[in-house]
């Protein structure tokens, strides 16, 4: 079965205005979606914008990450399994994510 | 990568886990870093929610999330006491060992929310401050939550808090609980504010009626909270009978179409039969001792109805008594309709005289059906009228508008 990663992206500080029972109720979705089949794992990255390195002239330059006009950044990500990218859309069209931010589907180059 | 559903981590949160754990963590930080630090432990538990929100749907969620919530709350609190520029360095006896979650620590929590509570109830504070007070630190209720309970703006309860936190640190109140007359006082008023929140919860009034429903359950819940404590007085017992004998109405209260089902109508099959035994077996501990108050009464009076047919004699009389304990227009209102029960409507109309409730829907929705039932029509369509031009909420309003039809067709 092809692999698919589920790219979070959104906005930290959105979960700082939810009531300790709201986030409950948005933990309670998260946990109800980790727990499909079709979900193979996943992490959570830290709340930072992290390092860009690039080399320059044949200098490795590393440089805080990149800035963005909105606040959005890369959080974490999934892997799920599904057939094709019409099923693994359609596997991530309930993730409580959509909610608060974006999600980005790519699949994973199969030798 | 996270492994999902590995071993050690739960499959299920208890329900309301966050909100419940807000209050108590919020308690012991405060037991730990002094009153003076409430807006920092009130942050430092909203960041430990924060942080589980961003792990936890990843890492899946912890065996113990109490103990992972207290933990992350802790080093926070920790974290920004040693940043700030008062302390530079934390005192010894506040660097505490790991937080461990166990019997003894839930007893020590129990009498941190207790002393907490007894803490926002304080004179010192308005009475609608110790009320978003009690429901914000002791509760783990959200400002925009206890906005919506009672229908107020975000930032006037926000205000509210503001000032009651100040009061706080200017007259340096702590969380030493008061002893002797002090504390029947301040246990009164602690009581005042669980009923307060309950009635709120409890009453039909426009607003989101799932977070109503919760502050029934939050008030239930404190009630019982002193009830388990050694500071229990009989008339703890009263109230927690009171409140759960009628909170156990609560799902047969509103119907399929959500229109407001009165008392004598409800179906009582619906009626919460754990309630029921909760609210019966705090009635009979609260008849110990010669302590009388008015939760006894109006428990007593709660207790009636759960049996069917009702005793309207004993509750007439129950009023009687209510009414020389508390002579305010509300249950000489009550005290009507029992008059009404056991002598008919005549007299229970001639019992509605003088009552200055005139702004009072509910006033009026009694007068429009005691009028009805003695055939005047015309004039009970007048106070059916003048009900629905005063404040009430929307399955209220159908129900008039039902009553005033009512009057209309039988004329």
């Amino acid at each position: 079965m092809p692999k698919f990663v589920l790219l979070l992206h959104g906005d930290p500080s959105a979960w700082d205005k939810l009531s300790p029972e709201e986030m409950q109720q948005a933990m309670e979705q998260y946990r109800a979606w980790m727990h499909k089949p079709f979900n193979v794992g996943g992490d959570r990255l830290t709340a930072d914008a992290g390092k860009v390195m690039r080399t320059v002239d044949g200098q490795t330059k590393t440089t805080d990450g990149p800035f963005s006009e909105t606040k959005e950044i890369f959080g974490g990500y999934y892997m799920i399994e599904a057939a094709d990218y019409d099923e693994a859309v359609q596997r991530a069209s309930d993730h409580p994510h959509l909610k608060m931010g974006t999600v980005e589907v790519r699949q994973i180059w199969e030798m | 990568m996270g492994d999902v559903g590995a071993p050690g981590t739960a499959e299920v949160l208890l329900e309301h886990l966050f909100r419940r754990q807000a209050g108590r963590i919020v308690a012991y930080l405060v037991r730990v870093f002094g009153t003076a630090h409430l807006d920092l432990a009130e942050d430092a538990v909203q960041e430990a929610m924060v942080r589980a929100m961003q792990a936890w749907p990843f890492r899946g969620i912890p065996e113990k999330p109490e103990q992972w919530l207290f933990r992350a709350a802790y080093n926070v609190a920790v974290d920004a006491l040693r940043r700030s520029r008062r302390v530079t360095e934390l005192p010894e006896e506040l660097v505490q060992p790991e937080v461990v979650v166990d019997l003894d620590f839930e007893e020590s929590l129990r009498d941190d929310e207790l002393r907490m509570i007894f803490m926002c109830c304080r004179p010192e504070l308005s009475p609608v401050s110790r009320v978003a007070l009690s429901l914000k630190t002791v509760g783990g209720f959200s400002v925009r939550e206890i906005a919506r309970a009672f229908l107020a703006d975000d930032a006037t309860i926000a205000q509210r808090l503001v000032r009651a936190k100040r009061v706080i640190r200017e007259l340096e109140l702590t969380l030493e609980m008061p002893e002797g007359e002090e504390l029947q006082r301040r246990l009164d008023s602690v009581l005042e504010v669980i009923y307060f929140v309950f009635n709120e919860g409890y009453g039909a009034h426009e607003g989101e009626d799932l977070i109503r429903q919760d502050l029934c359950f939050e008030a239930l819940r404190l009630g019982r909270l002193i009830s388990g404590s050694s500071i229990c007085m009989p008339r703890v017992h009263a109230l927690v009978a009171l409140m759960a004998l009628q909170a156990q109405r609560l799902p047969a209260r509103i119907n399929e179409s959500g229109d407001l089902v009165l008392l004598e109508d409800q179906d009582r099959s619906k009626w919460d039969p754990d309630l029921k035994s909760l609210g019966f077996h705090h009635y009979r501990l609260a008849m110990a001792g010669d302590d009388v108050s008015e939760y006894h009464v109006q428990a007593a009076i709660a207790a009636t109805h759960s049996h069917t047919p009702v005793d309207w004699i004993f509750i007439l009389e129950m009023y009687d008594r209510l009414h020389s304990m508390n002579p305010s227009s509300i249950v000489a209102l009550n005290r009507a309709v029992a008059i009404s029960k056991v002598f008919g409507a005549s007299r229970g109309l001639a019992a509605l005289e003088g009552l200055e409730l005139d702004g009072y829907f509910l006033f009026l929705a009694v007068r429009g059906h005691l009028l009805l039932e003695l055939g005047e029509l015309g004039l009970a369509a007048d106070s059916f009228r003048a009900a629905l031009e005063c404040r009430c909420s929307e399955p209220e309003r159908r129900f008039l508008s039902r009553k005033l039809a009512d009057c209309c067709l039988s004329g």
